[in-house]
This record gives structure tokens, sequence and C-alpha cells, in this order.
């Protein structure tokens, strides 16, 4: 009874459907490569688009993801990175070459659900080497 | 909009009390200009307690250098800041607060308190060279960490005390600048 009661809670979905003007696509150089990468193995919780599995529509597991969607926002959102100030986005760029690097994200337990975000080695030194690259040409001056 | 009038009605009185202190007592006028809130001074002793901790490869104390550095960074009385210079912090805070938040959080996972810590430092460092440190700190270099990309310190003292690289290398890094 209660699991047929919580169904018709649904969480608000995080789908925007369109590409904001402070876009990570939008603010920096981004290659039709990494975009891609980052579109499948980073956005489902790290941008306003989030691509849902059907399993979502069902209660609890859809607020657990949604859960998942709202902390990895705050952490980092590339639908508002040109939002960011420029220290800051430097520091995440930082911070996704270290994550990436030492595995840390995409986060297992993603991966092990979403078969396709995991990123092979190549796709690692790809991500890695944009997001280096990018932290290095962005001027500390405002 | 409740807690900013609180944090607002908060500072006032601060300002009026610091005052008063400062009348009767007529000294430490010349120092850092602190009216209520917190102040470079503060962000700078809680810096060093990451730093301290991180030498000693304690994560535990490092998160609480970290939480104590994040509230400080929140609680910054910018009252005595010139426009510029707000900018400059204004910047510096939405950057330094969240790698304090980062270290707080991270207890068992002292690497990646360490990571954080190296932007952290180079934050710290773009502060006091804007505001001052309100007392003599020196830059060091690590050239050893990240894969010997290196990394920055802020210390207290001359003698090299390495967070990076903690009890394995205590004494890799060598002094870059002083800071008056």
């Amino acid at each position: 009874m209660i699991f047929i009661a919580i169904q018709f809670l649904q969480p608000a979905r995080n789908k925007s459907g369109q590409v904001m003007p402070t876009d990570i696509s939008r603010t920096v150089p981004v290659s039709p490569a990494v975009s891609a990468l980052l579109k499948t193995g980073c956005y489902d919780c790290h941008s306003n688009n989030t691509n849902y599995p059907w399993y979502a529509t069902v209660q609890p597991i859809g607020w657990i993801v949604n859960g998942h969607i709202q902390k990895g926002k705050a952490e980092l959102n590339f639908s508002e990175f040109g939002s960011y100030t420029i220290r800051r986005q430097k520091s995440k760029l930082k911070s996704i070459a270290n994550q990436v690097n030492d595995n840390s994200m995409p986060l297992a337990s993603y991966t092990f659900i979403h078969k396709n975000a995991k990123l092979s080695k190549e796709d690692k030194a790809l991500i890695i080497d944009w997001a280096t690259q990018t932290n290095e040409a962005i001027s500390t001056k405002q | 909009m409740a807690i900013v009038a609180i944090a607002l009605s908060a500072c006032n009185n601060n300002t009026t009390e610091e005052k008063k202190t400062n009348d009767t007592t007529n000294s430490a006028a010349t120092a850092a200009p602190v009216t209520g809130g917190s102040s470079v001074k503060d962000i700078v002793e809680h810096y060093l307690h990451i730093k301290n901790a991180l030498t000693k490869d304690d994560g535990k104390e490092a998160a609480n250098g970290g939480k104590a550095l994040a509230d400080v960074f929140a609680k910054f009385d910018q009252s005595s800041l010139t426009a510029e210079q707000k900018k400059t912090f204004t910047d510096i805070q939405a950057d330094a607060k969240e790698h304090a938040e980062h270290i707080s959080v991270n207890a068992e996972k002292i690497a990646h308190q360490r990571e954080h810590f190296a932007t952290l430092s180079k934050d710290v460092y773009d502060l006091v060279k804007t505001l001052g440190g309100g007392q003599t700190l020196y830059n060091d270099f690590c050239p050893m960490y990240n894969n010997n990309k290196g990394a920055t310190w802020l210390s207290e003292t001359k003698d090299i005390k390495n967070p990076y690289l903690g009890k394995t290398m205590p004494t890799c890094g060598t002094v870059k600048e002083t800071i008056q």
C-alpha cells in the first residue's frame, strides 16, 4: 500500500531542455569528443539536464537519484560553469582532472549501472588534458 | 532574510564593542582594521591550523581546521575594505571557502585534503598579498608534490615542515618568498 502511495510523490525533474548561456561549452573551448564524454559521463548529475533511467520514475529510487543530482550540481554544474568566478572555474577544472585521474569520478556506483559512462584509459587522458590545458589557458586577470 | 538581518545586527554590536575596547586600551590601533566579524588574522590562523595538521599526517585535525576556516571565511567583515579589495576578497572567498569545506569533510582522505590544500594555499597567498597577513609568513615550495608538478604553502616558521609529503619527507621544500 505504502509503495503504491509513494509513487504519486514524484520529485521535480532535472531537465531544462536548453543549453544555458553559462554552459561550459559557451564559456571555454570544448572539443566535440570531450563534450560527448562529459555528456555521457558527468551531465546526469552535474548539469541541468539529466538523462533519466526508466526506474527513476519508481519511488523511492527516484528520490535517491534526485538526492544525488542535487548534491552533484551543488559541487559542479556544467550548465552554470560560466557564472563561476574565474578563480573557481580554474579550481573546478583542476578538480575535474584530479578526480578523473584517481578514478573518484565518475562514481563507481554510477558506472556500475551506466556501463557506457565508464571511461577508458584514452577517455580519461582526453578529459585530463582538456581540463589541464583549459585551466592553464584561463587568465587569472579579470 | 532573517539570517542576514541577524548577521548584520551581530556585526553592528561587535563594532561598538570593538570601538569601546580600542578607546580604553588605545593600542593595536595600527594593526589590521578589525571591526566585528572575522579578520585576515583569523583566516591565517585557521589556515595554519590545517597546514600544521597535514605536516603531521593528521587528517582529523586538518578537518577541524577546515571547518573553522570555512566558518571565518563566511563571517569575514568586509566593512574596512576598499571597493577593489572587496572584489578580490569575494573572488577568493567563493573558492577558498569551498576548499576549506572539502578539507573538513574528508578527514579519512588525507590525499584529497592535500589536493584542496594546494589550491587553498594559492588563495590564502593572494589574500595576504592583497590585505596583509598581520604577521611574517613564508611562502614555501615543494617541488615533488603532484608528480613533480610542485605546490606552494604558507608557513609561520622559516624552518621547512612539508604539509604535502608529511612525515615521509618533512623537510622537503624551499622558502620562495618572505611576506612581511
